[in-house]
Order: C-alpha cells, then structure tokens, then sequence
C-alpha cells in the first residue's frame, strides 16, 4: 500500500513537472479603460480606513486623505490645500508644551453624493474617535488632540496638548462624513462599513463576499470631470497564492499588487504584462533577543554575527537579486536615511577573530563555548513562506563556518506574531514594514520592550534612547530627521539586529497601463489611481 | 423509534457542551490572538492593542470568556465578528449557499460514481484491478496539489474551464456557473468516490460470498438481478452509514478545496477566520460541524433501522 502510494506520487509529481515545463501560449486578451481586474490577496474586513488592517488599497480609492504618500515616500496634499508646516504658519508651538495645527482644506470638494467637504468632517472624525465607545485600529495622535477650533468651513485649527512630530499624517486616512455618521453607532454603522460615503474618484457599486468589490468611477470628480480615466475596477479575492498568479498568467485578472519576489521570474516571460518594481519602506533582518539569549547582549557576538553572513550571495541566489542589501532600519527613500553608517561586509575571518577575543573559544565539535556555555540558539521564522526557509538555511550555514550553532523552528504567521511579543524566543528572521512616518522610538528606544513597543531586540542605549525621544519632540523636519540621522548612525554602531535587505514592492502589471508607479508606504500602489489609463501596446 | 431519536438528541446535548468546551479552550491554546494582525501594523501602537484587547474582552480570564459566549450562543446570539464586527450568522448565512451547492452536487456525483465502481468491481476483476489502482491515487492525493494541478491542465493549459471563482464577473448565465463548479467538483467528487467505492466494494463481495447469494443463483436468478436487487441493497446498509457521517466530512474537506478555488463559501471564510483568529466565527462553525456530524450519525441509525428490517425489531 504505502508503495503504490509512493508510486503514484512519483507518477503525478512527474506529470506535474512535465505540465509546469511545456509553454502554453498565454490567453491574454488585456484590459480596456472600461474594466481592470485585480487579483487581490484578501478580502478587506471592512471599508472604514480606521478600522481596516494595513492595506488600504481598495480603500483609498474610494476615501482620501488630507494628504498622501507619493511613490518617493514625499507628504503631499490631497483634500488639504497645503501642508502645514512652522515656516508658513500651518504649525504654532504655544507656551504650554502644546501645539495647534491649522489645516486649509481644499476647496471645491464634495462628498460622492454632492454635500461640500469641510472642517466640520475633520472636527467629528477627530470627536468620533476620542469619544471612546468607537475601535478604530489606532487612535495614535488623536490622543493628544484635545480639542478641534472651526472658525470657516475651510479651515480647521487642530489643538494638541503636547508636541506631536507626526501631525502631517494625522489625517491621511481622511475624515468620516459628518452629515451622514453623526449620531449613529460607528461600532455598527455596516452600511458605511461595506460602503463608505468619500470624495475619491470611485465609489463601491457592488460588495460580493468572498468573490470581489467592484468600484465605479464617480461622476463629476473634484479633479475634473476627465477623472478618473477607468470605469470600473474588480477587486477579486484570490487567497491563495499560486491560484492567483495562475490566474494572472490566464488572464483571469489584469494585474497583481505584491508579487512575492520568488514569484518573479516566471512572470516575467508572460507576454502583455511589466513588473513594476520599487523599494520598499521595510526591510527583512535577523532579530536577536538579548533579553532571552544573553550571549547576544555581548556587541562583539552581534557584530560577529552579522561579518559571518555573505548577504549579497542570498540576494543574488535566494531573492533572484530583487531586491538590495540595505544597512539599518530606515530605508533609502525616507527623508530621514542615513546612508553613512557601520556596515558588517561578509568577513569570516573578522567574525572569526571577534568571538574568539569575546572568549568564545571552539569546542571538540566546532561549536564555540564560554564558561561552559555553548553558543547555540534557535530561530525562529514563518512558516510557508519559501524565501525564509531557504535564507534560514543560508543563515545556518554562515554561523556554522564560524562556529555558531543555529537551530530554525517554522511557525505560522499569527502564532509568531504572538511568539514574538511575548519576548519568548532568541532570534526571529522577519521584515518590519515602517510607517510613512521615520520614528524609530518604538523599535529601539530602552524602555519600549513589548507591551510598550516593538524593541524586541532588547537594545537598551542610554544615547540612543535619549536622541530617540528627542526626535519625537522635534516638530520641525529638517532638525528632525537630523537627530533621526544621528540615531542610526548609533544602531549600526550597536549592530541590535543583523539587517539583510530591504523589501522592494513588485506590483505586476498590464504593460499598457499608464501612470502606475507604484507605491513603498501604507498608501499602496492605487494612491494615484485617478490618473490611471490603459493606452494603446 | 421517536423515542430512539428523542433519546439520542438528548445524549447529544452534554456532548456538544463538552465539544464546545474542549474547542474553545484548543482554539485558545494556539499561541496569537485575534490583535496579532495588528503587531505588525506600524500605524498600531501599544496603546492601541491594550484598548482593543479590553474593548473585545480578550483582557477577561478565559473560563469568564468562555461562559459569556456560551451563554449568548444558548440563547441564539453567536456573536459579532472581531474581524469585520457584522454578525456572525449573517456572515455564515452569505457564504452558506455557495458550500451547499459545492458539496452538494459534488456529494452526489461522488455517490454516483461510487456505487457505478463499486458494482463494476463486484463483477469484473480487470476492471476491479484499475479501479483500485485509481482509487488508491484518489485516497493520496493531497486535495490542495491535485487541485492546483487540474487548474493548471484544464484551466491554463488547454484554457477549457475558468481556472477559480463562482461566476465571471459580468456573466450571469447558468452555463458559466456550471462551468465554475467542474473543477472543484472533479476534486472533491474524486476523492470522496475513491474512498467510497472502496468501502461499498467490500460490502458488496462479503455479501455476494454469503449462502442466500448462492441459493438465489442455484433458484436461477439472473446475474443481473443478483447484484442489484439482492446484493447490493444488502451491501448499502452499512455503506448509508459511512455516507452521511462524510457528509459532515465532505463540508469541511471543502475547506482546502474552497481555498484552491478562491470558492466562496463557509470552507474559505473558515480558512481566513483561522488565520485572523476570529473566535466567535471559529466557534461558530466548529459548532456547526460537530452538530453536523450527531445529526447525520443520528440520521444515519435511522435509515440503517429502517431499510434493514432485523434492526427495527430490536429498536
């Protein structure tokens, strides 16, 4: 029995292959400016971007902000008519500690059923959330807003009780339409939930759960009538991964947003589509618990650590080179990076020499001891997620060479998630995706372990931590992302983490689609989508 | 044989609390909870996941969280999603008639196509071999990779079906809608036939080897008569059984094959429940299955007692 499985196994196995290798020549008959369909990855818990979880991109077709992400990680308005800054007015420090923010909104917009956009929507967004009995995801920054001043309907004049650095961004997931939300229980509000009322260039025409959302242009748009160029756009919920990419080959869907990068390679053969690729606003590292494995509270060992990995050649290999080694946390299209800090190039010898000065002197079976402790640890990464699995073993084998012994545990995404705030494990292969925003005070200031943060490298640098908060209270950019500059330079000094690469975002694409860039932030590639068409091959 | 059935409802009912019990306290064993999501959401604070936690009273201790679940589920109240706050029987009741379609027609086709095996492998040993042999591919398979593997043949290669999905979007015809179930259908109906027509092909020679078989065929009785009429209703018996207790199965097998083909029924929003940790929907359709599977055990013994005549007397 258990032979004639394995024979049979063998037999589809090799049937398999042998579909996989023979080219079919793609099906692929292209969008047209009245319908693009989107394989999508999941279906949205709901339309309210307050409550929704990370993507925002079917979303932010349909509300917009006061302001967005462009595809450079650049701040720019969207329904405010400028960003307030301390230069021109937009921002006052008061003697208190506190701050006002005065937005001017843009004039000449109103919301998909005809009542104008004003100061008043950004007065009960701000009372809906700090009233209480409402769970949108995050109230970050609302919190510190004690109160919103309408002297026009133009203009809204946000009061906060203590320096908040990021008040740009307080509004980007844009403002609940007062007219129609006022009174009403947002807790319960499913209409609006599966059907907000905004002022973006789409509008839901139908939700059908576990099949799609379809969008339908909006008639007379704020930016012109001529906006926006598509009629319809189907997001179609295709879970599964490789579904959806055969999907995308069939040309069932027109495009994919997020296309895992081992995925590439095949796609780049079909006809009709253009990966589009830009760098991402997170980056993949190796975290190292200090807290849990001590040997790693040693800067020696981490410094160690990272000189032992060769991460061009798991670029090159494991990522089929699509992405590019980076040095530190904040990412090369933020304001705030810092390109010149300690990097660890691949140096087995170095590696090799800082362990053995650390004390840490190879055993019988080639694995380091110190005061009968062995160095070995175990990491932890998730599972079903090819690119982890193959950069865990390369990691292996780069630890081994220098006498680290290294063990993998594979978990699913929600148990380590759990795993990880817990603080339970010693080392975790994973990416941070950043904010918009460059704070780094969550993930590496002293006294920001979880519950209170993300430092689960337990770093704790009384400089740093200090230059952190300093950041935070700095309202002003350039002197901002100054001290942010400074703060890096410290963590690549510290080495808290052995930081791989940065997560480029490939979106694949119709080639015919116009105007798509892409997009490295929570704003997601359909930020521009009014200006989308589908030209002529 | 009211009494048989009211007896056995009764007895169903500890059961199910202590099904419920054991199925809360596994769920909330699996290390992350449903704010996991959020931990790697950079617009989430600290601040955010407490206030959530305590807003979703996941704060509370966990036999308070499970007596207030059971208490509202005993009145008929399942709760609001933690993912997308609607209630949860109204997020069931949408994805319910996609399942019933799916495994119902896919349920019959692999019934049909059981019992045409299995007679065709009382009677015939070269076809017998060749069914076994596909029917010990069809017990193997893994359903996810055979699916994907028919996607890619049928749909992507010789381009004959739609690859997933329920409709084309824009297509309402019934001919579409057909088209979109034969895949997953194939997968299913496949491999519930092999395990089936296995089981009914045993039945069937046990029966065919005992003394009234030969008496029938020394009475003259043709061949044909012999395994239809005398044969094989001997044989459904037990089979009836196996049949509705994978009924129950065949919902939840539909989970894997759901997810294949982007389906959108209950399977599929189980599978995203899982992986969001949205209790009161696990809860829910866990509850649905483990009630599935008393009734149909239930209904099962009914219909064994009433089509053999020796097991009504005894009940």
């Amino acid at each position: 029995m258990i032979l004639a499985r394995r024979i049979v196994h063998t037999a589809l196995t090799a049937t398999a292959l042998a579909l996989l290798a023979c080219s079919g020549e793609p099906r692929r008959t292209g969008p047209t400016n009245d319908l693009l369909i989107v394989g999508y990855d999941r279906e949205p818990d709901t339309m309210n971007r307050y409550a929704t979880h990370i993507l925002e991109d079917i979303e932010s077709c349909v509300v917009e902000g006061l302001v967005t992400n462009d595809e450079r990680m650049n701040i720019i308005p969207v329904l405010a008519a400028e960003l307030p800054t301390l230069a021109n007015g937009g921002v006052r420090m008061l003697g208190d500690g506190g701050m006002d923010v005065i937005w001017k909104l843009r004039p000449g917009v109103r919301w998909h059923d005809g009542v104008p956009h004003t100061s008043a929507d950004v007065k009960f967004t701000v009372d809906a959330i700090n009233k209480g009995d409402w769970k949108p995801e995050s109230v970050d920054g609302f919190d510190r807003i004690s109160s919103v001043d309408t002297p026009d309907s133009l203009t809204a004049v946000v009061h906060y009780t203590e320096v908040y650095a990021p008040y740009l961004l307080q509004f980007v997931r844009g403002t609940l339409p007062k007219h129609l939300l006022d009174g009403k229980d947002l807790n319960t509000a499913h209409d609006y939930d599966r059907a907000p009322l905004g002022t973006g260039p789409y509008r839901v025409k139908e939700w059908r759960t576990g099949e799609h959302i379809l969008l339908e242009r909006v008639p007379d748009h704020w930016r012109g009538a001529e906006y926006p160029r598509i009629k319809q756009i189907l997001f179609r919920f295709v879970t599964n991964t490789t579904t959806r990419i055969n999907q995308l080959k069939a040309g069932e869907v027109d495009m994919v947003a997020l296309v895992a990068w081992d995925k590439v390679r095949e796609l780049r053969e079909v006809s009709g589509l253009r990966l589009n690729h830009v760098v991402g606003n997170g980056y993949e590292h190796v975290t190292l618990n200090q807290r849990h494995f001590p040997a790693f509270a040693d800067v020696s060992v981490r410094q160690a650590l990272a000189h032992a990995v060769d991460r061009e050649l798991i670029v090159r290999t494991v990522l089929d080179g699509e992405v590019e080694v980076v040095n530190g946390p904040v990412q090369p299209l933020s304001a705030a990076y810092e390109p010149n800090v300690r990097a660890y190039p691949f140096d087995t010898a170095r590696a090799n020499a800082l362990l053995t000065q650390a004390g840490w002197a190879r055993g019988a079976d080639g694995v380091r001891t110190k005061d009968g402790t062995r160095l070995t640890f175990t990491l932890i990464t998730q599972t079903g997620f090819a690119i982890r699995e193959n950069v865990s073993q390369a990691l292996q084998q780069a630890f081994s060479a220098v006498g680290v012994e290294m063990k993998v545990r594979l978990m699913d995404g929600t148990t380590i998630s759990g795993t990880w705030f817990s603080g339970e494990f010693d080392a975790m292969l994973h990416w941070w995706q950043m904010g918009a925003d460059p704070e780094l005070t969550l993930f590496f200031a002293g006294d920001r372990a979880p519950p209170a943060g993300r430092n689960i490298n337990y770093v704790n640098d009384a400089a740093l931590t200090e230059l952190l908060y300093r950041s935070d209270r700095t309202v002003d950019a350039t002197a901002r992302n100054a001290l942010l500059r400074e703060a890096q330079r410290r963590i690549a000094e510290l080495a808290p983490e052995i930081v791989l690469y940065n997560t480029a975002k490939i979106d694949a694409v119709p080639a015919t689609l116009r105007n798509f860039t892409g997009n490295p932030t929570n704003a997601g590639p359909f930020w521009n989508v009014h200006l989308w068409e589908i030209g002529t091959p | 044989m009211i009494r048989l059935i009211l007896r056995r409802l009764a007895q169903a009912v500890p059961l199910l609390l202590v099904i419920s019990a054991i199925v809360f306290a596994l769920l909330h064993a699996v290390p992350g909870g449903p704010l996991a999501a959020y931990l790697e959401n950079p617009n989430v604070r600290p601040a955010d996941i407490a206030r959530l936690r305590e807003a979703y009273g996941l704060d509370r201790p966990l036999l308070v969280q499970y007596g207030s679940w059971l208490a509202a589920f005993l009145r008929g109240d399942w709760g609001m999603s933690f993912a997308d706050g609607r209630p949860v029987l109204t997020r069931m009741l949408e994805r319910l008639p996609a399942t019933v379609e799916l495994a119902g027609v896919a349920g019959l086709v692999a019934l049909l196509l059981a019992v045409a095996v299995a007679v065709g492998s009382a009677v015939n040993r070269t076809f017998d071999r060749a069914a076994s042999a596909v029917a010990v591919a069809g017990i193997s398979l893994p359903v996810f990779w055979f699916g994907l593997l028919l996607q890619l043949l049928l749909a992507h290669r010789l381009g004959w079906l739609p690859s997933s999905g329920r409709t084309t979007f824009g297509d309402s015809s019934l001919g579409d809608r057909l088209s979109h179930l034969v895949l997953p259908v194939l997968v299913l109906a496949f491999v519930q036939a092999a395990a089936w027509s296995r089981y009914l092909r045993r039945a069937l020679r046990e029966v065919l080897a005992r003394p009234f078989i030969r008496a029938a065929r020394t009475r003259g009785i043709a061949e044909r008569d012999i395994l239809l009429r005398h044969a094989l209703p001997n044989a459904l018996g037990p089979f009836v059984t196996v049949v509705l207790l994978d009924a129950a199965m065949l919902a939840s097998g539909a989970v894997v094959t759901e997810s294949v083909f982007a389906w959108p029924g209950i399977g599929s929003l189980f599978t995203e429940a899982l992986g969001k940790r949205d209790y009161p929907v696990l809860m829910a359709f866990l509850m649905l299955g483990a009630a599935a599977v008393v009734l149909l055990n239930l209904l099962a013994d009914v219909v064994v007692a009433a089509i053999d005549p020796r097991l009504r007397e005894s009940a």
